[in-house]
């Protein structure tokens, strides 16, 4: 390994710096200057990817470590707005049927192949062949019916129907730019490392252990906003996969990593406060796009078919109080469907006030009168139970606890929540069954256009995949109207309309029940500067960060 | 099987009046057929038990947190895979490829499980025998201390054999990182190349183990501390310490080493718990996430080897016994002679 001369410069002046410090007040924390080399380990708790081509399925595992090696046509700033990376724009026809994407011409995938519209349009066609079995970036794709090479700096996406999101979709790791040659090796061999334009190349997998992603000298696309335009200053990620959160953390405390992902509450707070008073470690937090935690209610069968019982657990379920202690004040109660980092996000509080006089004057009304022995509410002989599967892979312990909490307060007026933890399997196929009164899924999607798919009616369906992402089993006709009306405008301040609309008739309904915004947890030592999320999935991003030794 | 008398097995099954060799022969066979109905119950039981517990294998292997899967897509996997298929045409299919040395290949990681285990077992291994080894170091130690040092080393064994066998790994590995990664930063919380990585996930399963251990070996070395043969081994004029350790000590041993075999199981099991927390790659782990994605061909890969490498055990802790305690080979002939 070799260093830069400033950089051993530095390293001596900061050696000095510590030497002469001891007795001295706490230096303040200067922004050092960048020095390129060194090896950084990431702990990821989120799992450890069977392909590493986030085409193929499409989950959070492949897009954080995809997200180094692979880069999207666009990514997202702070506020949610599109901006370029290896596309510099796009034009969108008067009908809203024809996009075409302007593209850089200046930029290589790290196995020599150019990057160019045609590259784009062997993309798409990888991800819409059902030999890739995709399912996150051909749902994105649905409206695009073809994409063709105008030019070799233009691709032009023909589409169905107006899509006022396909510019976030593209922004999203899962649909990210692979070298064509790379594709054409087949699926085994893409799936062990695919190529890329991005800052660092898949170099090496060793399975349940870790991968290892090597530095491109030649990398020059880095996306808008970002610090740094190329090379990265790191010569190594080393991604591991640690899957015990206890264990991660303390790798982190001892120094055997540097970066750990889905930390735990407490050792948020741990880390934040002992960062308050000059730390070694940090943390770094964001809100995941898409829809917030929430509990979905099945209005599709007995009880939650009832508005009323709906409306009766709702106002008996009181969260905030579990929120606060459970979660250390690391999150904030969310009103919303959407999460906070999501544009167009409509909350209203007042639907969901906690009132147990008016639960039981509407589970009364719903004919659910008398009380068993235990206290719950019974009719015709049948108990007021609510069947509620946990997917022990998606709610940490402290979500867990907090619906425990809700089970108890929902209790004192007659409900009996049954909690069922269940691994990932089998919770999809409690899932797919309908088997369900109440549950918790995430969907994570960079775009308010994820109301559509929660809670559109042509997501009811299970027939055949099994699999219905409307969970809640809203089936309201102005609902439909207003969200693929909203998914088609491309004037934000009728996205802005409709969307609310869309919120407010969810609220009102009583069919989802928000409880708070689904959080990235980042911890890191101090010695890694330069650290960012990424906004589009808030995924981190290693382009602009280097290591102080 | 453990602690089962060859003797007894051999007399009751052999042909009455036979020639020793083919008693042997018709042992041997019959400890095969044995080994080979172990695996198959082993293979038909994990079969059928994952697809007792609900779930879907086709959502699992496109799904995970953050993802869903279209129907186009679950409809391809499932031809894939032949999930289409009714279950008794899955299990035929299955086994017969299973007769012909085929393991199948993984859903999840689409390469042969042959290859997946191939690449896990080392690691396993590894933690399996250092573990044993060192769960013998300590319980032998143990044993000899508690029963030479009078009443109050005795109750102090048997306290810490009790406190240590009742310890689950999961507690252990966490208390372990707390003291030595967190607080002292001896040893690494995670696994690393070198041998510094091995000593935690080690010493977490081998010390309940030492607990089981050392509580059979102490019961009976205290036996053999008052048996007749000490006696005269004394009288013999061999000293205190070799009379302890050449025969006490074998004869201690004997319920340790009858123990192993089921030592060898356990430790697997542990190494699901440990493999995960420390991230160390192994069976443990694979075993794990192919549960959970349903995986049926890995889940029952890691299954056939593992119950494989239990039939190994036990006949080699039956080889050992024989060797450590030659009464047993001599029952033997003496049954043979009766029958």
């Amino acid at each position: 390994m070799h260093r830069r001369p400033a950089a051993l410069l530095a390293l001596t002046a900061a050696s000095a710096l510590v030497l002469a410090g001891c007795s001295a007040a706490e230096p303040a924390e200067t922004p050092s200057t960048p020095a390129a080399g060194g090896t950084l380990t990431y702990a990821t708790g989120f799992g450890e990817p069977t392909c590493l081509d986030p085409h193929v399925g499409g989950n959070m595992p492949q897009a954080l470590v995809g997200t180094n090696v692979l880069e999207s046509l666009f990514s997202q700033n702070e506020e949610g707005e599109i901006v370029p990376w290896l596309a510099t724009g796009a034009t969108v026809s008067d009908d809203g049927l024809t996009v075409d994407v302007a593209l850089r011409d200046d930029v290589t995938f790290t196995d020599g192949t150019p990057f160019d519209a045609s590259a784009v349009v062997a993309n798409v066609e990888h991800m819409k062949d059902p030999e890739t079995a995709s399912s996150t970036a051909i749902l994105a794709l649905g409206k695009v019916t073809e994409v063709t090479a105008v030019d070799p700096t233009t691709a032009r996406f023909t589409l169905s129907e107006p899509d006022s999101a396909l510019q976030e979709s593209l922004a999203q790791t899962w649909l990210a730019m692979e070298s064509p040659a790379g594709l054409a090796r087949g699926m085994d061999e893409n799936c062990a490392g695919p190529i890329g334009t991005g800052a660092f190349v898949f170099t090496e997998w060793v399975q349940q252990d870790h991968v290892t992603l090597t530095r491109n000298e030649d990398w020059n696309s880095a996306p808008e906003g970002a610090a740094n335009d190329g090379p990265a200053y790191l010569d190594e990620i080393v991604w591991r996969f640690i899957p015990d959160p206890a264990t991660r953390f303390a790798a982190l405390q001892s120094g055997e990593v540097d970066v750990i992902d889905e930390m735990q509450p407490d050792n948020v707070v741990a880390v934040q406060e002992a960062a308050a008073t000059g730390g070694d470690f940090d943390v770094l937090t964001g809100a995941l796009p898409g829809a917030s935690i929430r509990l979905e209610l099945n209005s599709g069968y007995a009880p939650f078919d009832d508005e009323r019982v709906r409306k009766a657990f709702i106002h008996s379920a009181d969260v905030n109080p579990g929120i606060e202690s459970l979660f250390f004040g690391t999150v904030d109660r969310s009103y919303s469907v959407l999460s906070s980092s999501t544009p167009f996000g409509a909350s209203f509080e007042s639907e969901y006030a906690i009132d147990s006089d008016l639960a039981n004057k509407l589970l009364d009304e719903a004919g659910w009168t008398s009380r068993d022995a235990e206290g719950y509410r019974v009719k015709d002989g049948k108990r007021l139970t609510v069947d509620f599967p946990i997917s022990t892979n998606q709610s940490i312990p402290a979500e867990v606890s907090l619906f425990e909490q809700i089970q108890a307060t929902t209790k004192a007026v007659g409900f009996d929540v049954q909690l069922r933890p269940l691994d990932l399997s089998s919770w999809y196929g409690a899932l797919a069954e309908w088997d369900f009164g109440v549950t918790s899924a995430i969907y994570t999607k960079n775009s308010p256009d994820v109301l559509r798919i929660l809670y559109h009616s042509d997501n009811i369906q299970p027939a055949p995949s099994g699999y219905h992402p409307n969970h809640s089993h809203v089936d309201i006709p102005e609902l439909d109207a207003a969200l693929t009306e909203a998914g088609q405008t491309s004037d934000p301040a009728e996205r802005a309309a409709l969307y609310e609309e869309a919120q407010q008739i969810l609220a009102e309904g009583a069919y989802v029940l928000p409880l708070y915004d689904h959080l990235t947890k980042i911890g890191y030592s101090t010695d890694v500067q330069g650290l960012s999320l990424l906004p589009t999935l808030q995924i981190p991003y290693f382009g602009d960060a280097w290591v102080q030794e | 099987m453990i602690g089962e008398d060859p003797g007894r097995s051999s007399s009751a099954a052999g042909s009455k009046g036979g020639f020793p060799p083919l008693r042997r022969a018709g042992r041997i066979g019959l400890r095969v057929l044995g080994g080979v109905f172990v695996l198959w119950a082993a293979a038909t039981l994990t079969f059928f038990g994952l697809r007792l517990i609900p779930g879907d294998p086709a959502q699992a292997i496109l799904g995970g947190p953050g993802s869903q899967a279209s129907a186009e897509a679950l409809a391809a996997v499932r031809a894939e895979y032949g999930l289409d298929q009714s279950i008794w045409a899955q299990y035929g299919l299955y086994l017969s490829r299973l007769l012909g040395g085929d393991l199948g290949s993984s859903y999840s990681l689409r390469t042969p499980v042959s290859e997946v285990i191939g690449a896990q077992i080392g690691g396993t291994l590894l933690l399996a025998v250092l573990a044993l080894a060192v769960a013998w170091a300590i319980a032998l130690g143990l044993a000899v201390w508690s029963t030479r040092g009078g009443r109050v080393a005795g109750v102090v064994g048997s306290g810490l054999e009790i406190v240590a066998a009742a310890v689950p790994h999961f507690w252990l590995a966490t208390v372990l990182v707390l003291i030595f990664s967190t607080t002292l930063r001896w040893l690494p919380a995670v696994s690393t190349q070198g041998p510094e990585g091995l000593v935690l996930p080690v010493l977490t399963l081998a010390l309940p183990l030492a607990g089981f251990l050392g509580q059979v070996m102490r019961e009976s070395v205290l036996d053999a501390l008052d048996a007749p043969f000490v006696l005269s081994a004394l009288a013999r004029g061999e000293g205190e310490s070799g009379v302890r350790w050449r025969h006490v000590l074998r004869h201690g041993a004997l319920p340790g080493i009858a123990l192993s075999g089921w030592a060898f199981g356990w430790l697997i099991s542990g190494a699901v718990v440990v493999e995960t927390i420390f991230a160390r790659p192994g069976l443990g782990r694979t075993l794990l996430n192919a549960v959970q994605l349903r995986d049926v061909p890995l889940v029952i890969g890691v299954v056939l080897v593992v119950a494989l490498g239990y039939v190994i055990m036990t006949v080699l802790t039956d080889a050992v016994s024989r060797v450590a305690d030659p009464r047993l080979a001599v029952r033997e002939r003496e049954l043979e002679r009766v029958s």
